[in-house]
């Protein structure tokens, strides 16, 4: 077990890797010198969040307190001048939004969206009997692991469900700056009214991962929030893209139509075992929706074991490998591609 | 709030009666703040209108022209299958990034209305000051600055927070967009059995009011008008004060909380200014309207009453109170520390914390007062989504409560509609009659059973002739 110190000096920045908090954190990739392992280092630039830094603490803190192996662990956290850094293991595939963008286009093959399914309910489960609502599941918060484990991030819109040694059975507090959310979110939480919503509102946002996951985008991307809203509102139901559920034109002839949706979509079919799952999940009555522990026990989790293993699904996709950086030459080169390229942000995008 | 009901019978000369019914027919009513339907005109021989109070804006004109015709010989009494109604139209008004929705409430300065952020799809609440108004009230202007600057630096959970503010030139118009809160504690308090709450309700929503004035005071603001009706409850029961048009901001270099002016509530003042002083001690002005307040909501009474604001400050002024015989210490004790007729042997905050009732967990009740309904909507839903499925679906989409989409074809119908399909009618007249009866319900109070209306009734007397 490495220990991690609070010194700056430990931990050598190598390459950035992404944005998050809407570009108010940074994600690098850096190496811990001491031990000369890779890690993931948050910076959260404290000046540009402001007002919103008590989510800041609420992730750090509330995701020091949980230990599962499908959670995103911190190693340590510190501040630096006007940040806030976070020491993280290293999630060499990125997060499933990374997988999308930049290799699944049309969405990810069926078998790897259960694998990363069944590691996000058992994430999910720990997290509800904990007693939190994540209140932000979506690609980006799922982070793969290099042996191809999913692991869920993204804490700090979280709230939790006991509150002055309670377990309340509604919850009423409407989630603040939660905009780059908002299409994941349940109509239920959405329609901020006497009812309220439970921790059954993740399983919502569960089953729009899964359209996300399947589609390559999110139901609702792209519209207006307030339409997004009546329609979630009125009961429409996302669907996964495939030949059951596209509506075929005469003659199939795909370039004619006025959406152009690839050939590919069209012609696959998901099982109809994940389309069930994504409509029981999609409930638009919370109270039929199940809970993560009993979507576990959904027979489509037993084909995990014939199936291959995620890393070998991904590919193309290939993971930020540890060896690349190990030696120092090779560091030495990373940061001479990183000058070069200064505009690349995904070093995952290069074929090492 | 009364529903008014206006018949004009059959005139003798047909060509007179057809112009002047036209002029009438032609007006549709935009009544406000109801989700239902609302008749625009009647058959041919019978107008109806209808108006809750909040459409006095569109009434102003039509006394002009109920002048032109007698009033006196058409009153009549109409059979309510003879009403016509339009469905409300919803039409999306944005401000901003806000999408405005239905009133909340309304004040002397301006109307409270809710509204939708459309990019956060946040609920939020906004106070509308119509600057013409402002202008008339004496101080008016100035209480509004006041209350805007101080809404700005204040941030505590237990205080209502300004989210944005701004300006219509051309309607002159003041918008304060602030936090959605469901209700307030008067609304609690008028649908409670016996007006009051039960102790451990009251408990927790006193120890709130006394967190936000504990930061009020440190911040070195007076709020000078703590009642129930300035104390908001959102979705989460968290309690917010709220309305600081009154509110004091005591000089920094002031060497003590010394206030020279009094505007608050009449039935809240303290003795002190019931009395008349020149000067007194700020914070303990809110310190004696909370103890009004907590007297108010554990016995749903008033310890001062008067029938004109003379004699009340007149029973203020001697100090003089009693405290019902159920109230017991340690309760009593605290409510008589409160109500002291000195200021300044009057409880502090910090007394009034660590007091024994403050300290010890009042005894568990049977029942907790829920939020009134709003408009008959017990779940307080967002009445800006009316709004925008009118905008995105088009009009006739009418969203029920069940959240399935309903179409409604015809925006007006006719008499002859109406007996072409007499079953739609009658269920349009129950519809009706429920629609009202929630204006009516929400107004008074809750849990009421359905009673006959005013135009039902007239079902009993359909050979109503006019003499």
């Amino acid at each position: 077990m490495i220990n991690y110190n609070i010194n700056i000096n430990d931990y050598k920045v190598v390459s950035p890797l992404s944005q998050c908090f809407e570009g108010k954190a940074a994600v690098y990739l850096a190496q811990h010198v001491p031990s000369g392992s890779m890690i993931a280092l948050k910076k959260f630039n404290m000046d540009a969040i402001r007002e919103d830094s008590y989510l800041v603490d609420v992730e750090i803190i509330l995701t020091r307190q949980l230990h599962h192996p499908n959670i995103l662990q911190y190693f340590i956290s510190f501040v630096q001048g006007p940040e806030v850094w976070v020491i993280s293991p290293l999630m060499a595939y990125g997060s499933c939004k990374d997988l999308l963008s930049q290799h699944f286009n049309d969405g990810l093959p069926e078998q790897a969206i259960i694998i990363i399914l069944r590691d996000l309910l058992e994430a999910l489960n720990y997290v509800h009997k904990k007693g939190f609502i994540h209140r932000a599941i979506r690609a980006s918060h799922i982070l793969i692991s290099p042996l191809g484990k999913a692991c869920l991030s993204g804490f700090r819109y979280s709230c939790p469900i006991i509150v002055n040694g309670k377990w309340q059975k509604t919850i009423h507090s409407f989630p603040s700056s939660t905009k780059p959310n908002l299409n994941w979110l349940s109509p239920e939480l959405l329609e901020q009214n006497l009812v309220g919503y439970n921790e059954k509102s993740d399983i919502y946002s569960v089953g729009m991962v899964i359209c996300e996951l399947a589609n390559g985008s999110e139901p609702f991307a792209g519209m207006s929030k307030t339409l997004m809203l009546t329609e979630k509102v009125r009961g429409c139901i996302p669907q996964l893209l495939d030949c059951t559920t596209i509506p075929r034109e005469e003659g199939d002839d795909f370039s004619g139509g006025d959406c152009d949706i690839s050939p590919k979509i069209v012609n696959r079919r998901f099982s109809d075992d994940l389309h069930k799952i994504a409509e029981i999940c999609l409930n638009q009555e919370s109270y039929y929706r199940p809970t993560a522990e009993q979507l576990l026990a959904d027979s489509i989790f037993k084909t995990i074991k014939k199936s291959m293993p995620l890393p070998d699904l991904l590919k193309p996709a290939l993971p930020l490998s540890d060896k690349v950086a190990y030696n120092t030459d090779d560091l030495e080169e990373l940061k001479s591609l990183n000058n070069f390229s200064s505009l690349e942000i995904y070093s995952c995008e290069w074929d090492f | 709030m009364s529903e008014n009901i206006y018949a004009v019978n059959p005139v003798e000369k047909d060509i007179e009666a057809d112009t002047e019914e036209r002029e009438l027919a032609n007006r549709i009513f935009s009544v406000e703040s109801d989700d239902g339907l609302k008749p625009i005109n009647a058959a041919e021989n019978a107008e109806i209108w209808l108006n809750d109070g909040h459409g006095t804006d569109d009434l102003d004109g039509i006394d002009d022209d109920l002048e032109t015709v007698n009033i006196g010989n058409f009153f009549h009494r109409v059979d309510s299958d003879q009403i016509i109604y339009q469905t409300k139209k919803k039409r999306l008004k944005l401000i901003g990034k806000y999408v405005m929705g239905d009133l909340l409430g309304e004040g002397a300065y301006g109307k409270v209305k809710e509204m939708l952020d459309s990019e956060t799809l946040c609920r939020r609440a906004v106070k509308i000051f119509k600057e013409k108004k402002l202008r008339r009230i004496p101080n008016g202007e100035q209480n509004v600055q006041k209350e805007i600057s101080l809404l700005r630096k204040l941030s505590h959970k237990n205080v209502i927070h300004l989210i944005d503010e701004f300006r219509d030139p051309e309607k002159q118009k003041l918008y304060l967009i602030l936090e959605f809160c469901v209700g307030s504690l008067q609304g609690l308090l008028d649908s409670a059995p016996g007006k009051k709450l039960p102790a451990q309700q009251a408990h927790v929503y006193f120890g709130q009011l006394l967190d936000g004035l504990e930061y009020l005071h440190g911040a070195r603001v007076v709020h000078k008008d703590i009642k129930p009706g300035n104390l908001l409850l959102t979705m989460e029961q968290v309690l917010k004060i709220s309305d600081f048009g009154v509110a004091e901001s005591i000089d920094f270099f002031a060497k003590d909380d010394t206030c020279y002016i009094g505007q608050g509530s009449p039935a809240f003042q303290p003795p002190e200014i019931a009395n008349g002083a020149d000067s007194f001690p700020g914070f303990k002005v809110d310190i004696w309207s909370c103890g009004v307040t907590l007297y108010n909501i554990m016995t749903g009474k008033y310890p001062f009453e008067g029938d004109n604001i003379y004699r009340l400050f007149e029973n203020i002024g001697r100090g003089d109170f009693e405290i019902p015989d159920d109230i017991q210490d340690p309760l009593r004790d605290l409510l008589l520390g409160m109500l002291r007729k000195d200021p300044l042997e009057r409880f502090s905050l910090q007394q009034i914390r660590q007091h024994p009732w403050l300290t010890r967990k009042p005894p568990p009740s049977e029942y907790t007062v829920r939020i009134p309904p709003l408009k008959n909507d017990e779940l307080h839903n967002m009445t800006v989504l009316p709004y925008l499925i009118d905008h995105y679906y088009g009009p006739g989409t009418c969203y029920d409560e069940d959240g399935n989409v309903t179409y409604e074809e015809p925006e007006y119908f006719t008499e002859r509609e109406l007996n072409a399909a007499e079953e739609s009618r009658k269920q349009l007249a129950e519809q009706f009659n429920g629609s009202s009866q929630a204006n009516r319900s929400s107004n008074s109070k809750r849990g009421k059973k359905k009673r006959p209306i005013s135009c039902m009734t007239v079902r009993t007397l359909p050979m109503c002739k006019p003499s």
